[in-house]
C-alpha cells in the first residue's frame, strides 16, 4: 500500500524563536529520514513545497475563475510537504512519529487510492 | 551509462553527436536519426564491455543505426517502398573507411545550432542539447531534471517537432547571424551548467552531473570555435566556479558561503585551467559578459583567504559588467562588492534602487543580500527580518535551509 505521510505549515511558523541548533537537527532528521526511506526502496516520491506565503489559490468569482494571492487554509494547517511511501500503516505511522517527535507539530497519514480496479 | 571516468562512455559520448549529425546530413529526418543514434549507443554499451571496443568504433556505430534506420523505415508501411529503395542505394552495412573518418566539423556544430533553435523553448533547447549533443539518454535527462520519464520523453519529442516546424536546415547559420545564434547556444550551455551547480540537494541516484555535461559540451564548443572570446570565457568561468565545488556544501548537503569555505579544498587544476584560458583571452577579444564574469570568478579563486579579496579589482569588473551586461542581478552583485569596499551602508543604498525597480528583482537574493549586508552594519533585528522574507521566498530546499540558520543566529527571543 502507498501512504502519503503530509508536513504542514511554512517554513518560517514552525521554527519561530528556535536555536540554530534545534533548526540543524531538525535539517538532519528530515535529510536523514528522506536518504533512509530512498535506501531502504520504500520512498516512492518526496517532495518540500515553497512557503505557503508563495501559494495562489484560484476561486469562483463572479461567475469565473480569478487568481488571489496566499493559500486557501491558515498558513499554519497549509501543506509544507510529503513523502509518498510504499510500505505498512505502522511503518507510515512510525515514519511520522519520528518527525512529530521533534518538530511538535502534526503529520497526517493518508493512503493513495488505487488506480487499478479490483481484482474480480 | 556508467560513470564518467569510464572510457567505453567517454568514447560514445564523444562519438555520439558525430555518428548523428553525419545521419542527418546525410538522411535528414533529425527525429528517426536521433532514435537510430541512441539504439546504436545503446548496443555499443552492452557489447562493447564485454567483446571490446571495435576498432573503427564510429564506423561500427553508424552501421548499427542505420540498421536501426532502415528496420525503422521497413516498418513504416506509408514509405515502405521509396524508402527501401532509398536506403538500399545509399547504405553499406558493412563499417566502411569513410565512415570511419571524423565528419566535417561543422556537422556537430550545425546539430548543436539546431538543436539550440531560437524558436524552441529554453526547457526545450536543454533537453534537446543533452539528447542529442550530449548523447544521454531521455531517462538520465528525466532523473538529472527530477521530472518522470514520460514527461521529458513528450518534451524531447515536442522539441523536435519545433525545429520540424520552424523549417531549420540542417547547416551553420549564415555569417550575419551566427552572433545571435551563438548567444542562445551558449545561454543554453549556461542554463545547464547551472541547474548542476545549484540543485545539491541529496544523493540521487542516477543523476546524471549537470555540472560537468555542461563543461564537456562547452569543451566540445571550444574545440569547435577556438577564436571566439565568449565561447573561451564561458569555458573559463565554468572552470573557475566548479574548482570550489568540493568546498562549497558540507557533507550534510548544507551550503558553506563563499568566505567560510575551506580554500585547501578548492580544484587547482581547474583553477588553473581557467585562469590559462581567460589569459588567452585577454586583448584578442571584444570583451563579453563571459569572460567578465570569469574573470570575476578568477579574482575570488586567486585569493588565498577570504579577507584577502581584491574587492576594488572585483568591483572594477561589476561596474564593466554592469555597461555591456546590465541587469538587476548584476547590480545586485556590484552591491556586495561596493560594500566590501566602502562598507555596508554604501551597499545597502545600492540595494535601495533595487527597490524602486518592480522586475523580477523582487527576488529573494535582494533580500538574502539585504539580511547579510544589515548584519555587517549591526541591524541585527532588521537582518533577521531580511533572511527571513528570503527564507520565504526562495525555491531552493538548501538555500531556504541555509537562510533559516541564518537568521536563527540573530533571534532575540530566547527558546529553547
Amino acid at each position: 500500500m502507498k501512504y502519503m505521510i503530509m508536513m504542514f505549515g511554512g517554513a518560517g511558523a514552525s521554527m519561530e524563536g528556535r536555536s540554530p541548533e534545534w533548526i540543524s537537527g531538525m535539517h538532519a532528521l528530515m535529510m536523514g529520514l528522506d536518504a533512509q526511506l530512498r535506501e531502504s526502496g520504500e520512498l516512492v516520491d518526496s517532495r518540500k513545497l515553497a512557503d505557503p506565503t508563495q501559494a495562489k489559490t484560484v476561486r469562483f468569482v463572479d461567475s469565473k475563475a480569478a487568481p488571489t494571492d496566499g493559500p486557501f487554509a491558515e498558513i499554519k494547517e497549509s501543506l509544507a510537504g510529503y513523502w509518498i511511501i510504499e510500505a505498512t500503516e505502522e511503518r507510515a505511522l512510525e515514519v511520522a512519529a519520528q518527525c512529530v517527535d521533534y518538530i511538535e507539530y502534526p503529520m497526517e497519514v493518508r493512503p493513495i487510492m488505487d488506480e487499478q480496479p479490483p481484482p474480480s | 551509462m556508467s560513470g564518467p571516468d569510464d572510457p567505453v562512455d567517454e568514447l560514445l559520448r564523444e562519438l555520439a553527436p558525430q555518428v548523428l549529425a553525419t545521419l542527418v546530413r546525410r538522411h535528414g529526418q533529425l527525429d528517426a536519426c536521433e532514435d537510430a543514434t541512441q539504439e546504436a549507443l545503446l548496443a555499443a554499451v552492452t557489447q562493447w564491455p564485454k567483446e571490446g571496443v571495435p576498432t573503427r568504433p564510429r564506423a561500427w556505430l553508424l552501421t548499427v543505426a542505420r540498421r536501426s534506420l532502415i528496420d525503422h523505415w521497413r516498418s513504416d508501411s506509408a514509405r515502405r517502398q521509396r524508402e527501401e529503395r532509398a536506403a538500399e542505394a545509399d547504405t553499406p552495412l558493412v563499417p566502411s573507411d569513410i565512415d570511419e573518418q571524423p565528419p566535417d566539423r561543422d556537422d556537430t556544430l550545425a546539430l548543436l545550432f539546431m538543436c539550440c533553435h531560437p524558436d524552441l523553448s529554453p526547457s526545450a533547447q536543454v533537453a534537446l542539447t543533452l539528447r542529442a549533443v550530449g548523447g544521454l539518454t531521455t531517462r538520465e535527462i528525466a532523473a538529472a531534471y527530477f521530472v518522470p520519464e514520460a514527461t521529458m520523453a513528450k518534451r524531447i519529442t515536442r522539441a523536435k517537432q519545433g525545429i520540424v516546424q520552424s523549417g531549420a536546415r540542417f547547416d551553420l547559420p549564415p555569417a550575419e547571424g551566427i552572433a545571435d545564434r551563438l548567444d542562445v547556444v551558449l545561454s543554453v550551455l549556461y542554463l545547464i551548467f547551472n541547474e548542476g551547480y545549484t540543485a545539491t540537494s541529496g544523493p540521487e541516484l542516477h543523476r546524471v552531473d549537470l555540472t560537468s555535461e555542461a563543461i564537456r559540451l562547452v569543451r566540445l564548443l571550444h574545440r569547435l570555435m577556438p577564436a571566439d572570446g565568449e565561447v573561451t570565457g564561458l569555458l573559463a568561468l565554468m572552470l573557475l566556479t566548479d574548482a570550489r565545488r568540493p568546498a562549497r556544501t558540507n557533507p550534510d548537503g548544507s551550503l558553506v558561503p563563499l568566505e567560510d569555505q575551506d580554500r585547501s579544498r578548492w580544484d587547482v587544476a581547474a583553477i588553473r585551467e581557467g585562469l590559462t584560458l581567460l589569459a588567452d583571452t585577454l586583448g584578442r577579444f571584444p570583451v563579453g559578459q563571459y569572460q567578465v564574469q570569469a574573470a570575476i570568478a578568477a579574482v575570488h579563486d586567486e585569493a588565498p583567504t577570504a579577507d584577502a579579496t581584491d574587492w576594488p579589482q572585483i568591483l572594477a569588473l561589476y561596474d564593466t559588467l554592469e555597461r555591456i551586461a546590465p541587469s538587476p542581478m548584476v547590480t545586485l552583485s556590484r552591491a556586495v562588492a561596493l560594500a566590501n569596499v566602502r562598507g555596508p551602508r554604501a551597499g545597502l543604498a545600492l540595494l535601495g534602487t533595487l527597490d524602486r525597480d518592480d522586475s523580477a528583482v523582487r527576488s529573494h537574493r535582494l533580500d538574502a543580500v539585504r539580511g547579510h549586508l544589515l548584519e555587517r552594519a549591526g541591524d541585527l533585528a532588521l537582518a533577521r527580518d531580511a533572511y527571513l522574507r528570503a527564507a520565504r521566498a526562495t525555491e531552493s530546499l538548501p538555500e531556504q535551509r541555509y537562510l533559516q540558520l541564518r537568521a536563527s543566529r540573530l533571534r532575540t527571543d530566547r527558546r529553547e
